[in-house]
């Protein structure tokens, strides 16, 4: 399979994400040092749930795909020390939809995985840690976890 | 640690052993006549990888006319029910859909014209729906995406075997017709390779043989259990079916995972430090004192101290007891100071010593084990030969010694592993009053004695006896002693003499061979049954025979010497005596000898022998054919005395 796939693939996942893109995220290719696009590397905001203590935060993240995308999926990182329970340190999201050896198939889709990150945002999964900071507070101080998670929403704010 | 690393040596090196015998063709395997004493008599067969493929055929077939499902499907299945036809019959027809389910069967979709477009769900692209695949589900992905999705898949390992649709939250299980239809060769090649992998893997019944570079696999042909079972590939190598690692039979498969972590860990080496150094008192380095007297200067930081109290030296000198001594020392140790450190001192180096005695004897064996391997390779590809012409018999009939020669490597394989044994079972110190714990390791040291004093004799008789007599030949040579013009033929190959020799040698081996291999088969039998029985068995029963034996002898002499003890009449009657009326009779003697009626039941064992043609020795167990001899052939034990221990 040649790297063009993933080329043609991201050509028609963007087409996709503007003609469908739910309400406040944001995502598009990163503005290559040339000017164009570099279409491996997408920049992008979710915003956290209404109603839960993630509201109001507008949440950065970078999508990485490799040439063997879709056979493989992109890596999703947050900025490093994010706090949340299934998030490694270095930011990167541990979801098993992003994970070749657990759910990862190749027709799902941007849209999709973004939908996904904001549901783990929520409601995390306790028996796949990756921090031991937000993962003990969460399993032992659920007050103390909800203010920090409240604290950090306000850190990012929603563009004006 | 200088014994690790030539355990390590040892143990590639019996690794590697195993291989050139493959190359003794003519010794082939067959499991009904393996010379090999200690292969349990399970059965079982070597099969080769195109056997492997035709086994899997055969249960593909049958899965699939039973059921009646698409091979896809029964791969499936029977994947899932670790290829045991049986368990897939109960699974599917207890729940059909269940099982379907969890495996992702689905049934075929109906799939629309393919006169029209649709997109691939992968790369979004257009595309003729003829022209693309879909699994049962009838998801169509294009062929190029297909391709990415299989070989990512294949080169991710065997999971591949159990792929699923590329749609999320489809189950449906992709059939490996459309695995193998959008694959390059080369990654198709990985899949049946898997395929066939997963056969054997995924079955209790099946194990590859763990030798590097042999591609058979041992199928045991009846239920598996947990327990050790030694069985022999073809390529020649041996293995535990069980533990995987090579044969070690009777020894426990537990016993032989301990042993083999111990023996690499650095758990000794520590042992050895704690035993036989003290720490510089500046430094805190180890110091091993090997010689010398007490003033010690440590090499690294130059510390002077005394090795008895590890005080300065400037504290001692001619006034604390001179070089050797050390009164502070004398005077603490009185107090006590130093007797729980030096107790476990002492005890460390109690344990490492009894270990380094147990190891040494195991890899001494495991070194012979593997020049018995070699020497048996070669006496096959040169010495039969030679010896064939010095003694004019063809080499088909000389292979008695191969015989002998296979059984110094499978005693020896046995005798290495009872150390092992020992170690294990019988702990650093037996406390006195443990009579039945000492009585044991008093009764299994006695027969591994007398278990590798045959071996060695074995061993002696097929190496060193055998080349002597070759060399021997050689100094007379046989048929090559034709003149030019062939006026004197002197065939000293077949002269009598030389034939009377050989023939004399030939016996002794064979019989020694017997011997030796009978002597093992006590020592597995034994292990495996368990000590605690074997003594229970021994010392109990024919005791109290025995009383009831030589009881009435010693009564009425007369009578003894005119009929022999019931026990002994048996025996008589059947001239293969069984194992407890030996014992019986042998503690019968060993008692008598003692007592006045010794003389009467010795007349009473002539007769019997004299009637029956030939007196069995009561050491080796040897038939002695010779009656007027007082000394057994084989152990040179004495035919009436007390039983010597070796």
């Amino acid at each position: 399979m040649s790297g063009g796939v993933a080329k043609t693939r991201l050509t028609e996942e963007r087409k996709a994400w503007r003609k469908d893109k739910p309400f406040g995220f944001h995502a598009r290719p990163e503005q290559a040092a040339d000017g164009g696009v570099n279409l491996m590397v997408w920049k992008c905001h979710i915003p956290g749930r209404p109603g839960s203590d993630w509201e109001g935060g507008f949440f950065p993240m970078t999508m990485h795909f490799s040439e063997d995308y879709p056979s493989k999926p992109p890596k999703c990182k947050f900025p490093a020390a994010f706090f949340h329970p299934n998030i490694y340190p270095s930011g990167t999201v541990c979801l098993s939809i992003l994970n070749e050896e657990e759910g990862w198939r190749p027709s799902i889709t941007v849209k999709q995985i973004m939908l996904g990150i904001q549901e783990l945002l929520g409601d995390p999964n306790p028996s796949s840690p990756a921090q031991s900071d937000a993962f003990l507070l969460f399993t032992q101080n659920r007050t103390e976890y909800s203010r920090r998670v409240r604290a950090q929403a306000l850190i990012y704010p929603p563009p004006s | 640690m200088e014994d690790d690393s030539d355990y390590e040596d040892s143990y590639v090196a019996s690794d590697v052993e195993d291989y050139p015998t493959s190359e003794d063709g003519d010794y082939g395997y067959d499991p009904q006549t393996e010379p090999e004493i200690s292969m349990r008599r399970a059965a079982y067969t070597v099969l080769s990888e195109e056997e492997l493929k035709l086994r899997q055929q055969e249960a593909l077939q049958q899965v699939m006319q039973v059921l009646s499902i698409s091979e896809g499907e029964a791969v499936r299945v029977l994947r899932h029910c670790k290829w045991d036809v049986n368990r897939v019959n109960e699974e599917w027809f207890a729940d059909t859909e269940a099982l379907r389910d969890k495996i992702g069967l689905v049934d075929e979709q109906p799939t629309g014209s393919g006169r029209r477009k649709e997109s691939c769900g992968i790369c979004f692209d257009e595309f003729w729906v003829s022209e693309m695949h879909a699994a049962p589900c009838n998801h169509s992905f294009c062929r190029g995406c297909w391709k990415g999705y299989v070989h990512t898949a294949i080169s991710g390992g065997p999971a591949v075997l159990s792929l699923r649709c590329p749609l999320p939250d489809c189950s449906a299980a992709v059939p490996a017709a459309l695995v193998t239809a959008v694959s390059d060769p080369k990654h198709r090649e990985k899949y049946h390779l898997y395929s066939l992998r997963s056969f054997v893997e995924d079955n209790q019944r099946l194990e590859w043989c763990p030798a590097p570079g042999c591609e058979n696999a041992v199928e045991a042909l009846h239920e598996v259990s947990n327990e050790a079972m030694d069985v022999t590939c073809r390529c020649g190598s041996s293995f535990c079916f069980n533990c995987k690692e090579e044969a070690h039979r009777p020894v426990d498969c537990e016993t032989v995972k301990k042993w083999i972590i111990k023996n690499s860990a650095e758990s000794e080496n520590l042992n050895w430090i704690l035993a036989n150094t003290k720490p510089c008192p500046k430094c805190k380095r180890p110091i091993e004192k090997n010689q010398g007297c007490m003033h010690m200067s440590c090499s690294q930081c130059k510390h002077e101290f005394c090795w008895l109290c590890l005080a300065s030296w400037q504290e001692h000198g001619e006034r604390t007891g001179g070089f050797y001594n050390c009164n502070k020392y004398e005077s603490a140790k009185k107090r006590g100071d130093y007797d729980a450190e030096s107790l476990k001192r002492e005890h460390a180096r109690v344990s490492l010593q009894r270990y380094m005695h147990y190891y040494q004897r195991w890899a001494e064996n495991d070194r012979a084990r593997s020049q018995a391997l070699s020497s048996k390779a070669e006496a096959n590809d040169k010495k039969l030969e030679v010896l064939s012409e010095f003694v004019a018999t063809p080499t088909s009939q000389l292979k008695f010694i191969l015989d002998a020669w296979a059984q110094v490597v499978e005693c020896r394989r046995i005798l290495k592993w009872t150390y092992a044994y020992g170690y294990y079972r019988f702990g650093d110190n037996i406390p006195d009053e443990d009579t039945a714990q000492k009585q044991q390791q008093g009764f299994f040291e006695f027969n591994q004695g007398q278990a590798e004093m045959f071996l060695e004799k074995l061993n002696g008789v097929v190496e060193k006896d055998l080349d002597n007599l070759v060399e021997e030949f050689k100094r007379e040579p046989g048929l090559s002693e034709v003149a030019p013009d062939g006026s004197v033929f002197v065939d000293q190959a077949s002269s009598p003499e030389r034939q009377a020799v050989w023939s004399k040698f030939r016996e002794q081996l064979i019989g020694l061979t017997e011997v030796t291999r009978m002597h093992f088969v006590k020592l597995v039998q034994e292990l495996e049954k368990g000590l605690d029985q074997l003594l229970a068995f021994y010392s109990e029963q024919p005791e109290a025979e025995a009383e009831a034996e030589v009881e009435p002898a010693a009564v009425s002499t007369a009578e003894a010497s005119g009929s022999a003890t019931p026990a002994q009449q048996a025996t008589a009657k059947a001239p293969k005596r069984s194992k407890r009326s030996r014992i019986s009779s042998r503690a019968a003697a060993d008692k008598a000898s003692n007592s006045a009626a010794a003389f009467s039941l010795q007349e009473a064992d002539s007769e019997l022998e004299a009637e029956a043609g030939y007196w069995q020795c009561r050491r080796c167990t040897v038939i002695n054919r010779d009656l007027n001899s007082q000394s057994c052939s084989m152990c040179a034990q004495n035919r009436r005395g007390p039983i010597s221990a070796s």
